[in-house]
């Protein structure tokens, strides 16, 4: 029984990790109804300018709580201004062209980001320290490690923060009418360039204290790290159903589950196959997802 | 009829072995080349290269049947691939060591190149219901998880791979299937399943309506294109000597994609030669190794930033030089018109978009060459009809029969076939096909050649493809777009694509006829033309038309009997008088006040609609 609780907390604290990452996903989705394949990537970035600041500001030789902070705010500003940039250099001059190049440039940018890393940063994975050294909690057999407690607060508090965003804030509201219907938006009066900008900035943001979160966790940065952890997020996304911010939080949490359930119960090899089996079982029974809506081209 | 196409097994055989004579005569020819110099040292890394490309090759032009003619995405290539290395590769690991006339090696390349159709089944049955990008990602999960399933399988040699796999592939082996590849893809495509597989590209909704069976061709040309790749995988086993799943991550399938992307998404020449290019390519920039994924992908973003549909877009290299022309025809005579029951009996039925009810208990019969107006106020419901009659939606309640059948459960491709055509109010062309291509396509559910009748040039199939090619050319003519012939749809004015959705509607030979406000931003010229039109095809194909049109003077002049809908409910029906100076009908058009005020001018006949 302490087993399956150790897999419930671990399944948690890494749900909440690609909870954060699929919000991204599925907030582009919403907006443009594109996958933006790189999102993945940005998040790798954001740990991989995590792991240079702390170098630069002596911190992984000696971590603590607002050198963690400041890591994390300064991949934030980078991340976000690299959201902004791809959207403008990449998607934008293609928004009106079919969705089939969108996708293929959304991998080219993908894989761009992932090779440049490798270019810069090197192929090997580098060790990440962020957080001070703390035992964590033990409660009897069940051990709650300091990254994890970190990781759901800080997850639960962004979504929070997000929640308000899109739900009680102008630019919010403005976002959701994009999501609707963008022409219709357009005349009303919302700036609708404005918007996926704020989008994919915001997306970012939230990749980017996903990466460090992740980062920590494991500790290490590498060029690849986003691949996986970036599928499985919009796995995560399509099972809440794309579009929907709260459906993107309960597929995060669900995927990091039965993933950690997998792994612990069969072979952590198959871990990786949980998520897309998931996927193709959600596509073929319920292609809206858990809590998406349906809707039918008017002929 | 057996005798008249030569249907005997031997005569078909004959005619399928002659069609393909200059591919038979050209395997000795390879075998030739590489006894003289695959040989000699000099040429043994520029053989490594080549037999590369030809694997390129295979895998290019397969993905480009799905990618480039279909319009689907696929990015799990490399799964479909493996599973033929795969399957191939452990047979031939078990197999006799001695396999002198290398039958047992065509006996594994059969068996990798079945498992990865059935592969291609599997994913393609269920998934492809799925619009584009999540067919995207379905393919790419699919891929990974064949790639995991091999990891942890004994059978498959784990992580580690397999090896030593009889090298039995060489230059004559990877040649004979890249060019057999090629020729099996350029005669699909140029048969009426290659056009069915270039209308799902193009619009789903208008192929379906024109009877393609747009799920069964998306099926067809994943599981075509999945067994390509199987014998790619088992190719790359027998020529490398190993296998390992690393081979066949995301990236392979992904270079697979930038070949088809690159040299254009349809082309089959371009995909040949953007596999050779993005092979030899990094042969020729080793010194930019680490570089060389990063120089991909900008090339990739630039490309769809600049040129995105790819180098020869959806060209061959051949159509860059013009020398292809093809005598005109004169018109044919018309047809016998048929006389039978009600074409379309539709009783009572609703149906209901949530608590909206769009149209309810809605009557209408259409006999055999009956000109039809289904007239009403915007929103009334009238698309909402044709949308239930040609059964894009089934009606909640109520039955509807065309030709004495009941449609309830019936795709829209099958009424089709039954003889319903419609045009669309926001015209539905194939945009990027020719106008003669989209006249073809109507022609499709006409047609009875099997797709590998197209690729062994069977005598039917040419037969019908002679005649198909003449029908359409009748009906361009009769629409005034024959000197249009070649253009594509997209590039013809306003007027002229209207025509041609309606030469694209009667090809289906139809024996009803849907036309959707086909006056619609058209002038009072074009209007009186197309009164004569409607009237003429009436008289010419024996066809009962369904108008749908704002405009009074032409419902008016045209048809036979009108209904009346507004707000989903019949208000009327009738000859046009009596339309004409019904109170309900002027109310619903002009507003219950006015009416009432000029009730008496209504009475006398003088106020019309």
């Amino acid at each position: 029984m302490a087993e399956f609780f150790q897999h419930i907390i671990d399944g948690i604290s890494v749900g909440a990790i690609y909870a954060l990452i699929a919000l991204g996903y599925t907030m582009v989705y919403g907006v443009l109804k594109l996958i933006n394949f790189a999102h993945g990537d940005v998040f790798m970035v954001g740990a991989m300018i995590g792991w240079y600041v702390a170098r630069w500001t002596g911190e992984s030789r000696d971590p603590s709580i607002p050198g963690a902070l400041l890591i994390t705010l300064a991949s934030m500003a980078v991340c976000g201004c690299l959201g902004f940039v791809i959207e403008r250099a990449a998607y934008r001059p293609l928004r009106n062209s079919p969705r089939l190049n969108s996708l293929i440039t959304a991998i080219g940018v993908s894989f761009f980001l992932e090779y440049g890393g490798q270019y810069v940063f090197g192929p090997n994975p580098r060790v990440f320290t962020v957080l001070p050294r703390h035992p964590g909690v033990h409660l009897g057999p069940v051990s709650l490690g300091y990254v994890d407690i970190v990781t759901v607060i800080v997850s639960v508090a962004l979504m929070i923060v997000l929640q308000r965003i899109v739900f009680h804030t102008k630019m919010g509201t403005a976002m959701r009418a994009v999501s609707f219907n963008s022409t219709v938006a357009s005349l009303m009066g919302v700036n609708i360039d404005r918007v996926i900008s704020f989008t994919f900035v915001l997306g970012s943001v939230l990749a980017a204290v996903a990466g460090i979160l992740y980062a920590s966790k494991y500790p290490s940065v590498q060029p690849l790290m986003g691949l996986m952890p970036g599928l499985k997020a919009f796995v995560a996304a399509v099972l809440g159903g794309i579009g929907n911010v709260p459906g993107a939080m309960l597929g995060g949490l669900v995927l990091g589950l039965a993933e950690q359930v997998v792994s612990g119960y069969l072979s952590s090899s198959w871990r990786d196959a949980v998520a897309f089996a998931i996927l193709i079982l959600v596509l073929l029974v319920r292609p809206t997802g858990l809590l998406g809506r349906g809707e039918a081209e008017k002929v | 009829m057996a005798g008249l196409f030569g249907g005997s097994a031997l005569a078909q055989a004959r005619r399928a072995l002659l069609s393909w004579l200059p591919f038979v005569a050209a395997i000795p020819l390879l075998w030739l080349v590489e006894q003289f110099l695959a040989s000699q040292p000099d040429w043994e890394y520029a053989f490594q290269n080549i037999n590369h490309i030809g694997i390129a090759i295979i895998l290019a032009v397969s993905l480009n049947l799905v990618n480039g003619l279909t319009g689907q995405f696929s990015i799990g290539h490399a799964g479909f691939m493996a599973v033929g290395g795969y399957v191939s590769a452990v047979l031939l690991l078990r197999g006799p060591s001695e396999d002198p006339y290398r039958l047992f090696f065509i006996l594994c390349i059969a068996a990798g190149a079945g498992a990865a159709a059935l592969a291609g089944w599997l994913v393609g049955k269920p998934s492809l219901r799925l619009r584009g990008d999540y067919l995207a990602i379905v393919t790419l999960g699919f891929g990974e998880i064949i790639r995991v399933v091999i990891e942890n399988t004994r059978l498959f040699g784990g992580a580690i791979g397999l090896s030593p796999i009889p090298r039995y592939a060489d230059f004559t082996w990877i040649w004979t299937a890249a060019i057999a590849t090629i020729l099996i893809s350029k005669r699909l495509r140029d048969s009426t399943h290659g056009r069915a597989f270039l209308s799902v590209r193009e619009d789903e909704v208008a192929a379906e309506a024109m009877g393609v069976d747009t799920t069964g061709y998306k099926v067809r040309a994943f599981v075509i294109s999945a067994a390509m790749a199987g014998i790619a995988g088992a190719l790359s086993g027998a020529f490398e000597g190993n296998l390992s799943p690393q081979s066949f991550t995301f990236v392979r399938s992904f270079e697979v994609v930038a070949m088809v992307v690159l040299g254009g998404m349809g082309s089959i020449t371009g995909s040949t030669i953007a596999a050779a290019v993005l092979t030899l390519l990094p042969e020729y920039l080793r010194a930019l190794a680490n570089l060389r994924m990063v120089i991909y992908s900008v090339a990739l973003v630039l490309l769809m930033l600049l040129r995105p549909r790819g180098l020869l877009g959806t060209r061959e290299v051949w159509d860059l030089f013009p020398w292809r022309r093809e005598k005109k025809r004169a018109v044919a005579a018309a047809k016998a018109p048929e006389l039978s029951e009600a074409l379309i009996d539709v009783r009572r039925a609703t149906i209901r978009f949530g608590g909206l009810t769009a149209v309810c208990e809605f009557s209408l019969t259409v006999k055999p060459r009956e000109l039809v107006a289904l007239i009403g106020p915007n929103g009334a419901g009238k698309t909402t009809v044709f949308n239930l009659l040609t059964g894009v939606y089934p009606p909640t309640e109520g039955t509807i029969l065309v030709r004495g059948r009941d449609t309830r459960g019936l795709a829209p491709h099958d009424i089709a076939h039954l003889g319903l055509a419609r045009t669309f109010q926001n015209i539905r062309l194939f945009r990027e096909l020719t106008a003669f291509d989209n006249v073809r396509l109507g022609c499709h559910h006409l047609t009875r050649e099997s797709m590998a009748a197209s690729v062994r040039k069977g005598e039917l199939a040419e037969v019908e493809e002679s005649w198909i090619t003449q029908r359409s050319e009748e009906l361009l003519a009769v629409m005034g777009l024959f000197h249009r012939r070649d253009d594509l749809a997209k590039n013809l004015p306003y007027g002229e694509q209207r025509r041609l959705e309606i030469a694209r509607a009667l090809a289906t030979d139809p024996k009803a006829l849907l036309l959707d406000e086909p006056a619609a931003g058209t002038n009072q010229k074009e209007k009186a033309e197309l009164m004569q039109l409607i009237r003429g095809i009436r008289d010419r194909f024996g066809v009962a038309v369904v108008l749908i049109e704002h405009d009074m003077k032409l419902v008016m002049g045209v048809s036979e009997r009108i209904l009346v809908l507004d707000h989903g409910v019949t208000i009327a029906q009738g000859l046009p008088r009596e339309i004409q100076t019904n109170p309900k009908v002027i109310e619903a058009y002009l507003g219950e006040k006015y009416a009432r005020a000029h009730a008496g001018q209504i009475a006398a006949g003088r106020v019309q609609p």
